[in-house]
C-alpha cells in the first residue's frame, strides 16, 4: 500500500516537474504581457521535434547511442528550434497586437496553435502518427527501498526533476538579479514607466518568449526521452495543465508555476490511483481543480491580489 | 462635371497605402483602366492551358486543343469578359462619382479569378509552362487576364477612388416589396449557384475546387462592386424599412433552395450541415457577441443535446427504453443543455475576461473526456451512439425522398426543410432579445461590466442567463444533428470544433445574424468543396484566424452598434453614419 503511494507520489512529482518547466513559459509571458500564450503548449511540442530532428538527420550515429554527447546536443536543438518559432511567432502573430483589444490576442493564439501543431503534422516527415522518440538517456529504473516493497523511479524521470529544479532556481536568479531581469519586472509592473526609464519594451517581451521557449524547448525533448515517443496532441493537453498549473502557483510568479506544476503532477497521479473513475478521469480532475482555482483564488498560492480583468 | 470631377479627385477615400505613391499616375488613370479592361477581355479569348494536364482538359474549353474562343465563351472566361468590358466602359464614363471604387473591385475580381485559374493550372500542370508556351503552342490567357486586372487596380487607385454612391430617397411600398422580392430571388439562384458550382469533387470530376474558387473570386467582385455602387447598401436599408415583409420572403426564399440546381440528395445534406453549425454559431452568438462572454467549450452544448435526443430515440445502445416523439425530445435536449449552461456559466459570477475563456474550455474539455469514458452508460464511449432513427412524421421518414403532386423532392430535403424552420427560429430570439432590455444590458456588460452593474443591471443573473439561453439554441440544434446524422460520438464535440465554432462567428462578424450564418457557411463549405486541400485545412484555417484577427477584427458583416470590443483604436467612424444601414437600425429601434 504504501509503495504504491509512494510511486504515485514519485509519477507525480515528475509529471509535475515537466509542466512546471512549461508553465514558466506561460507565467512569464502572462506577467508581461497578460496574454494568456495558447500556443506555448506547441512550442513545447515542437521542441521535442527539433530534438527528434537533431538525432534522426544531423548525430552522426557514432555518438547517438553516447548519451552524454547526445542528449546535451538534443536539449539544444529542442531549445533552439522552440526559440525559434517562438520569436517568429511574436514578432508576426502577437506584436501587431500589442495595443489591441483582450479578445484579439486570445484568439490569435488559438490560431498560431491549431497552425503549428498542423504545421508539423503536415511538414515532418512521418508525424501524422505518434514517432518513436530516442531513449538517449540511460534506460533502467532506480528501485528505492521502501518498508513492503520498492518504488521505481526511471532514470530519466530523475532526470526531469533535477534539471526543472535547476533551470528554475537559475532563471529565478536571472530574474531577480541580473539587470535584464530587473527590465522584465518592471516591464510587467508597467510597461510605459518603465520605457520612460530607458527600457525597449519590445526587446524585454521578446526576451521573455525567447527564456520561456527555452524551457519549453527543454521539457518537450525531456519528455520524449522519458515517453519514448512524441506527438504532435501532446502539446495541446500539456499545455492546458500548465496554464492550469501557472495559475494554481500565481500567475507570474516563477516559483509559483513550478509549485503549481508538482501540485498537478499529483493530483494526476494520485487521483488516477484513488479517485473514482481511475486513470481514465485523472484529465477531469485536473480541469476540476483548474475552475475551482479559477472561481475561488484566482490570485493562486503565491500570486498578488486579484487586479480587475476586462 | 466639372463639380464632380473635383470631387473625385480631392475625396479621400479610405486610407489605402499605394494611393499616395500611384498619385504620379493620376494623368493616365483612364489609360490604364482602358489597358487593363481590354487586356481582361483579350485573356478571356485567349487559351489558358498549353496541353492537357493529366487530369483531362481545363473546364470552360481553355485548354488550347479544345479552344472554342471567339465562338463560345462560358465559364470563368465568361466572368472575365463581362469584368472587363464593364471595366472598359467604366473607364470612359466620367459622370459616375464611385467608378473608382467599382473598379477597384472589379480589379480584385478579375485577379482574384485568374490567380484562381492560373494557380490551378500552374499546380497541377507542373509549372509555368501549363500557362505559358510549351512545345511551340502558346497560352498566355491566365498572364494576360493578371496584368489586366493590375492595371485596372492601378488605374482605380491612380484615379482615386471616389466616394460610394448613395441611392435616393424611398420608393412606394409596393415598389419597394417588388424590388425586394426579385433581389431576394436573385439571392436565392446566387446561393444555389455558390453552392453547386464546381459539382461534387470526384475522380471524374477533378477541377471542382477550381471552378468554384473562381467562381467565388467572380461573385466576390460583383458583390464588392454593388457595394461600390451602393446597391448593397439601398437594398439593405430597404429590407430594414420592411423587416416582417423582407424575413418571411427570407424564409420563402430558403425553404425554396431544393427547387433550384441544389436540389439533390448531396447538396441538401451539405446545407442543413450549414445549418446546424448556422443555429449553434448564433447561439454562441449570444454568449460573446452580444454578452461579450468567451466560450471556448460551447460545442459541448451541441453535444449534450446531441446525447439526450440520441438516449430518447430507442436506438439499441440508448440508455433508456423510452421512444419519445421528435418535438418533445428537441424540448428535453433544449432544457438538459440549457441547465448545463447555467452550470458553466456560474463561475462568471467570480471570473472574468480570459480566465472565464479557461474556465469554459475546461468545462468543454470535461464533457469530452467523460463522453470518451461513456459517463454514466449515456454517451457510448469510443463506440460512440449509432443507428439513431431519422425522425419521421406522418409515415414519412425524414431522409427519404418526397413527392408533392408532380414536384419531387430530393432526399434529404425534409430534413433542410426542419433545420431552416430551427435556424429561422433561432434567428427570431436572437433578433428580439438583441433589441430587448435584456440585449441591451448584455451589450452594456460587454462594453464595461462595472459601468453596467453601475446603471443598476444585476450582471450576474444577466450573464448566466447569457450563458443558458446560448446552451439552450446548441442544445435544440444538437437534437436535430443526432437524428440527422445517425450517429452520436463524442468526436464530433471536441476542441477544435468549439474553435471553428468561434471562428465562424468571429469570421463573420460578432453580434450580428448574417454574420455568424455567413461565417458558418463559409467555414463548412470550404472544406467540403476544397478536398483537395483537406490536409491542409487546419493549418490554413490557423493562419487565416491569425490573419483575421490582425487585418480584419470586427469580421466580414460588422455590427454597427460594436466597435469598442474589437476595431483598432484608430479606426474611423463607418463611412457613411448618416444613411443606409445605420439609419434603418436606428429608425427601427
Amino acid at each position: 500500500m504504501l509503495s504504491t503511494l509512494l510511486s504515485q507520489i514519485v509519477n507525480g512529482l515528475v509529471t509535475g516537474a515537466l509542466i512546471g518547466l512549461i508553465a514558466l513559459g506561460y507565467t512569464m509571458v502572462y506577467g508581461i504581457i497578460q496574454l494568456i500564450n495558447f500556443a506555448h503548449g506547441e512550442i513545447f511540442m515542437i521542441g521535442s521535434y527539433g530534438g527528434l530532428a537533431m538525432f534522426t538527420y544531423l548525430l552522426p550515429t557514432a555518438i547517438q547511442n553516447q548519451w552524454y554527447f547526445a542528449l546535451p546536443l538534443l536539449l539544444i536543438a529542442g531549445a533552439a528550434v522552440s526559440v525559434g518559432v517562438a520569436v517568429l511567432m511574436e514578432r508576426f502573430a502577437y506584436r501587431p497586437l500589442r495595443n489591441a483589444p483582450r479578445l484579439a490576442p486570445l484568439i490569435t493564439a488559438l490560431g498560431v496553435s491549431v497552425a503549428l501543431q498542423e504545421a508539423v503534422r503536415v511538414f515532418y516527415p512521418g508525424a501524422t502518427a505518434a514517432l518513436p522518440f530516442p531513449k538517449a538517456f540511460v534506460e533502467g529504473t532506480w528501485e528505492i527501498p521502501v518498508p513492503g516493497g520498492t518504488v521505481p523511479l526511471r532514470w530519466t524521470g530523475l532526470l526531469i526533476i533535477v534539471v526543472a529544479l535547476v533551470l528554475t532556481f537559475a532563471l529565478n536568479t536571472f530574474v531577480n538579479n541580473s539587470r535584464m531581469g530587473r527590465a522584465m519586472r518592471a516591464t510587467s509592473q508597467d510597461r510605459d514607466v518603465a520605457r520612460l526609464m530607458g527600457i525597449d519594451p519590445d526587446r524585454v517581451i521578446v526576451l521573455t518568449f525567447v527564456l520561456g521557449a527555452a524551457l519549453a524547448g527543454v521539457a518537450g525533448v525531456l519528455n520524449g526521452v522519458d515517453l519514448g515517443f512524441t506527438n504532435i496532441d501532446l502539446g495541446f493537453q500539456n499545455g492546458i495543465f500548465a496554464f492550469t498549473a501557472a495559475v494554481l502557483g500565481g500567475i507570474g510568479s516563477i516559483k509559483g508555476a513550478v509549485a503549481g506544476g508538482f501540485a498537478i503532477g499529483l493530483v494526476k497521479a494520485l487521483g488516477g490511483q484513488y479517485l473514482p473513475g481511475g486513470t481514465a478521469y485523472d484529465y477531469v480532475w485536473i480541469f476540476v481543480v483548474l475552475i475551482a482555482v479559477l472561481v475561488f483564488r484566482p490570485q493562486g498560492f503565491f500570486g498578488e491580489t486579484e487586479r480587475v480583468r476586462a | 462635371m466639372t463639380a464632380l470631377e473635383k470631387d473625385v479627385v480631392t475625396e479621400p477615400g479610405p486610407a489605402v497605402e499605394p494611393r499616395g505613391r500611384l498619385a504620379a499616375l493620376a494623368p493616365y488613370a483612364t489609360a490604364l483602366r482602358a489597358a487593363g479592361g481590354l487586356l481582361t477581355v483579350i485573356g478571356a479569348y485567349l487559351p489558358w492551358a498549353t496541353f492537357v494536364l493529366n487530369e483531362g482538359p481545363y473546364p470552360e474549353k481553355a485548354t488550347l486543343e479544345f479552344f472554342t474562343a471567339p465562338f463560345g465563351v462560358s465559364g470563368f472566361r465568361l466572368h472575365l469578359l463581362v469584368f472587363g468590358i464593364v471595366a472598359l466602359v467604366l473607364a470612359f464614363v466620367r459622370t459616375l462619382p464611385s467608378r473608382g471604387r467599382i473598379l477597384r473591385a472589379l480589379g480584385w475580381g478579375i485577379v482574384a479569378v485568374t490567380v484562381a485559374n492560373g494557380l490551378y493550372l500552374t499546380v497541377l500542370g507542373g509549372g509555368f509552362g501549363a500557362i505559358t508556351a510549351a512545345d511551340g503552342a502558346v497560352a498566355f490567357g491566365a498572364i494576360v487576364a493578371l496584368i489586366g486586372g493590375a492595371l485596372v487596380l492601378v488605374g482605380a487607385f491612380a484615379g482615386g477612388l471616389g466616394e460610394q454612391l448613395r441611392w435616393g430617397r424611398p420608393l412606394g411600398r409596393y415598389a419597394e416589396w417588388a424590388i425586394l422580392l426579385v433581389v431576394f430571388t436573385l439571392l436565392l439562384l446566387l446561393v444555389a449557384a455558390v453552392l453547386t458550382s464546381g459539382g461534387q469533387g470526384s475522380v471524374a470530376n477533378p477541377y471542382s475546387g477550381a471552378v468554384f474558387l473562381s467562381f467565388l473570386g467572380a461573385v466576390g467582385g460583383l458583390l464588392a462592386a454593388l457595394h461600390a455602387a451602393g446597391v448593397l447598401t439601398w437594398v439593405t436599408a430597404m429590407s430594414e424599412r420592411h423587416r416582417a415583409f423582407s424575413a418571411i420572403v427570407l424564409l420563402v426564399v430558403a425553404l425554396a433552395l431544393p427547387l433550384t440546381g441544389a436540389g439533390t440528395q448531396y447538396w441538401m445534406t451539405v446545407a442543413a450541415n450549414i445549418g446546424v453549425y448556422a443555429a449553434t454559431a448564433i447561439g454562441l452568438n449570444i454568449v460573446v457577441g452580444l454578452a461579450g462572454l468567451l466560450d471556448l467549450g460551447y460545442v459541448a452544448f451541441l453535444g449534450i443535446g446531441a446525447v439526450v435526443a440520441a438516449n430518447f430515440s430507442g436506438a439499441t445502445a440508448a440508455r433508456f427504453d423510452i421512444v419519445l416523439p421528435f418535438p418533445l425530445v428537441m424540448v428535453i435536449s433544449a432544457v438538459v443543455a440549457g441547465i448545463f449552461g447555467a452550470i458553466v456559466g456560474s463561475p462568471t459570477l467570480r471570473v472574468r475576461g480570459d480566465y472565464l475563456a479557461i474556465v469554459t474550455l475546461a468545462f468543454g474539455e470535461i464533457f469530452v473526456r467523460s463522453s470518451q469514458n461513456n459517463i454514466g452508460g449515456l454517451t457510448g464511449g469510443s463506440n460512440a451512439i449509432p443507428g439513431i432513427p431519422p425522425v419521421s412524421a406522418f409515415g414519412q421518414a425524414f431522409n427519404e425522398k418526397l413527392t408533392v403532386g408532380s414536384v419531387e423532392l430530393p432526399a434529404g430535403a425534409l430534413y433542410y426543410f426542419l433545420i431552416v424552420v430551427i435556424v429561422a427560429a433561432v434567428m427570431a430570439v436572437f433578433g428580439n432579445l438583441k433589441n430587448s432590455r435584456l440585449g441591451r444590458a448584455w451589450i452594456a456588460i460587454r462594453e464595461d461590466e462595472d459601468a453596467a452593474r453601475a446603471m443598476g443591471i444585476r450582471t450576474g443573473p444577466v450573464k448566466i442567463l447569457a450563458f443558458m439561453i446560448g446552451a439552450t439554441l446548441a442544445g435544440l440544434a444538437g437534437a436535430f444533428f443526432a437524428h440527422k446524422t445517425g450517429t452520436v460520438s463524442y468526436e464530433s464535440f471536441r476542441f477544435l470544433e468549439s474553435v471553428t465554432l468561434l471562428a465562424a462567428v468571429i469570421l463573420g462578424g460578432m453580434g450580428t445574424i448574417p454574420g455568424a450564418v455567413l461565417g458558418a457557411s463559409i467555414l463548412f463549405v470550404l472544406p467540403e468543396k476544397l478536398r483537395e486541400f483537406s490536409d491542409y485545412r487546419l493549418l490554413i484555417f490557423g493562419i487565416a484566424l491569425v490573419l483575421i484577427m490582425r487585418f480584419r477584427p470586427q469580421g466580414l458583416v460588422p455590427d454597427s452598434h460594436r466597435r469598442a470590443e474589437l476595431a483598432p483604436e484608430a479606426e474611423p467612424p463607418p463611412p457613411d453614419p448618416g444613411t443606409g444601414t445605420a439609419t434603418g437600425k436606428v429608425a427601427v429601434q
